[in-house]
């Protein structure tokens, strides 16, 4: 862990220190500190000493104080780096065994330049291509041949997404459904958020066959323009239930992109209520995605836009605000990094709702890609870390079916090779890491010679 | 609107649960249809109005309800 530590050398080093005039290095104000790696390239920093008025509390931060940097008040802060699984003890050793020492403080990893909505792209698909090794993936013949992935958004527009992306994308018109009222030809839909969806899921599965559900276009009563309900996801669910179970048994596999979710409280019943879709895995939806991953169906949600950093101004829940389905311990949550490995401000931290380790992973967004939204305008939101990801499964799907790989062991093999990011293991922000297809690969490869 | 469960045999119609779960078509989303949320167990889903959501008891056919069918929104982009 990287650490501040706070020394008082002798008054003619802090002195130094403090004069702007003089250049002092770390090894002029320590010659080394037991189980602490010095940081040579840190510039000593002096630190001025609160001086309360006469007759003030010594101890007390709470009152008027003025600040000295006179060399017989001020301390000297230098940078180091203590091994984690000696943290607690030297922490506890290091004041009490050296008289120079008065304190050691946390040196977190600061973020000036976290990526926001409204901030240009951070780089481009062909950049995502590149981190999502797909020349490798390919020369394994993993490109989504003959693997269903259901689009669940507004809709696609195929001819968009073969301008943008250079061939046309295969739509399975005969598998693909409308919410009752609902018009349109599957892959004939105006160009917005599906689009986007489905160009990003093909970035790693060009050969995907492409089921489009645009349930977030239904205009069933109660919603509104460019949202959907959550019955029509219900009933969208249960069409592809039976797309899943007209597939072989031995050869069966289904991607489920779903890049959506309930952005307020104020549409469910209140927690605790037997009703409510937020906080209850027995609510119908709930129930309906347990069932088709039960079945075979490998189903992804975006973790949401409510991260604490830059939140979506929809969002409207206090905490927590992945829930639903979104949070489900049968689904993967997918939140959100850009393509520089930094999670982007707005993706939603967990802990979930109906699971507290969530999200699951990251993928990339926030890059520019299909241009659904304008030109210059990225791929943003765990919108697009979704497909991203349902892409990347897809294609791991053309050589291994559920009857191969079930869901939950695919889920565990991606969280298991993901990167590392954040704190160590599994944390709130990045979960178990990002999407790291070379370790995906390595996997399944020693899966198979244990098979074997 | 609000969302309830039901239990039928296999190839319910919506017409079936109706008459089970005594309901007038004036109750009933007949646009949403009846929809089988897990063959496993026979349950399925349909959109009835809250006042009938309360009248009627889904518990007495196996079911529940009533549940939120809350909005649903694109997660992107950010706004």
């Amino acid at each position: 862990m990287r650490v501040l530590i706070q020394l008082r050398p002798t008054p003619d080093v802090v002195a130094a220190v403090a004069d702007p005039g003089v250049t002092t290095t770390t090894a002029d104000v320590s010659d080394g500190l037991p189980g602490v790696v010095l940081d040579n390239s840190f510039v000593p920093v002096a630190v001025p000493r609160p001086v309360p008025a006469t007759g003030g509390d010594p101890l007390s931060l709470n009152q008027a104080l003025t600040f000295s940097l006179a060399a017989e008040h001020a301390s000297v802060l230098v940078r180091g780096e203590i091994s984690d699984d000696e943290l607690s003890t030297r922490l506890t050793l290091l004041p009490n065994t050296r008289s120079d020492v008065i304190g050691v403080h946390a040196d977190p990893v600061i973020e000036s330049s976290i990526v926001c909505g409204g901030d240009a792209p951070v780089g481009d698909w062909h950049d995502v291509e590149r981190l999502l090794r797909v020349a490798d993936l390919r020369s394994e013949g993993l490109d989504g041949s003959g693997v269903p992935l259901a689009i669940v958004d507004t809709g696609i527009n195929a001819a968009h997404v073969a301008q943008r992306i250079g061939h046309t994308p295969i739509i399975d018109a005969r598998n693909s459904w409308n919410p009752s009222g609902v018009s349109g030809s599957a892959g004939d839909f105006d160009v917005d958020h599906g689009t986007m969806c489905a160009f990003d899921a093909l970035i790693s599965a060009p050969k995907a066959s492409l089921i489009d559900i645009p349930v977030l276009l239904s205009r069933r009563p109660g919603g509104s323009a460019m949202d959907g309900l959550l019955s029509d996801a219900v009933a969208a669910f249960a069409h592809l239930r039976t797309v899943l179970d007209a597939l072989p048994a031995a050869t069966r596999s289904l991607v489920v992109s779903n890049s959506w979710g309930s952005f307020s409280p104020r549409w469910d019943f209140p927690v605790g209520h037997p009703g409510n879709y937020s906080d209850n895995a027995a609510h119908p939806f709930n129930l309906v995605v347990a069932s088709l991953e039960q079945a075979g169906a490998d189903v992804l949600f975006a973790a949401g836009n409510c991260g604490r950093e830059c939140r979506d101004s929809r969002c409207a829940y206090p905490d927590r605000p992945i829930g639903g389905a979104n949070s489900h311990p049968r689904v993967l949550s997918v939140a959100g990094v850009d393509t520089e490995g930094e999670r982007v401000g707005y993706s939603s931290q967990g802990p979930g709702r109906l699971t507290q380790r969530k999200p699951d992973i990251c993928a990339y967004t926030h890059f520019s890609g299909s241009g659904a939204f304008g030109d210059d305008e990225p791929d943003s939101g765990t919108s697009a870390a979704c497909p991203v990801a349902a892409g990347l499964v897809s294609a791991i799907r053309t050589r291994w079916p559920a009857s191969a790989l079930s869901p939950s062991q695919l889920r565990a093999l991606l969280r298991r090779t993901a990167d590392d990011r954040g704190g160590v293991g599994f944390d709130y922000d990045y979960g178990y890491g990002v999407l790291d297809v070379a370790g995906i690969l390595a996997s399944l490869r020693r899966r198979d010679l244990r098979v074997a | 609107m609000v969302l309830i469960t039901v239990r039928l045999p296999p190839q319910a119609t919506l017409e079936q649960a109706t008459r089970r779960l005594g309901l007038r078509d004036e109750e009933v989303d007949t646009g949403y249809d009846l929809v089988l949320i897990d063959p496993r167990r026979g349950l399925y889903g349909l959109r009835v109005t809250e006042a009938a959501a309360h009248r009627i008891s889904p518990a007495s056919c196996g079911g529940t309800g009533p549940h939120s069918d809350p909005r649903i929104e694109p997660y992107g982009p950010p706004r």
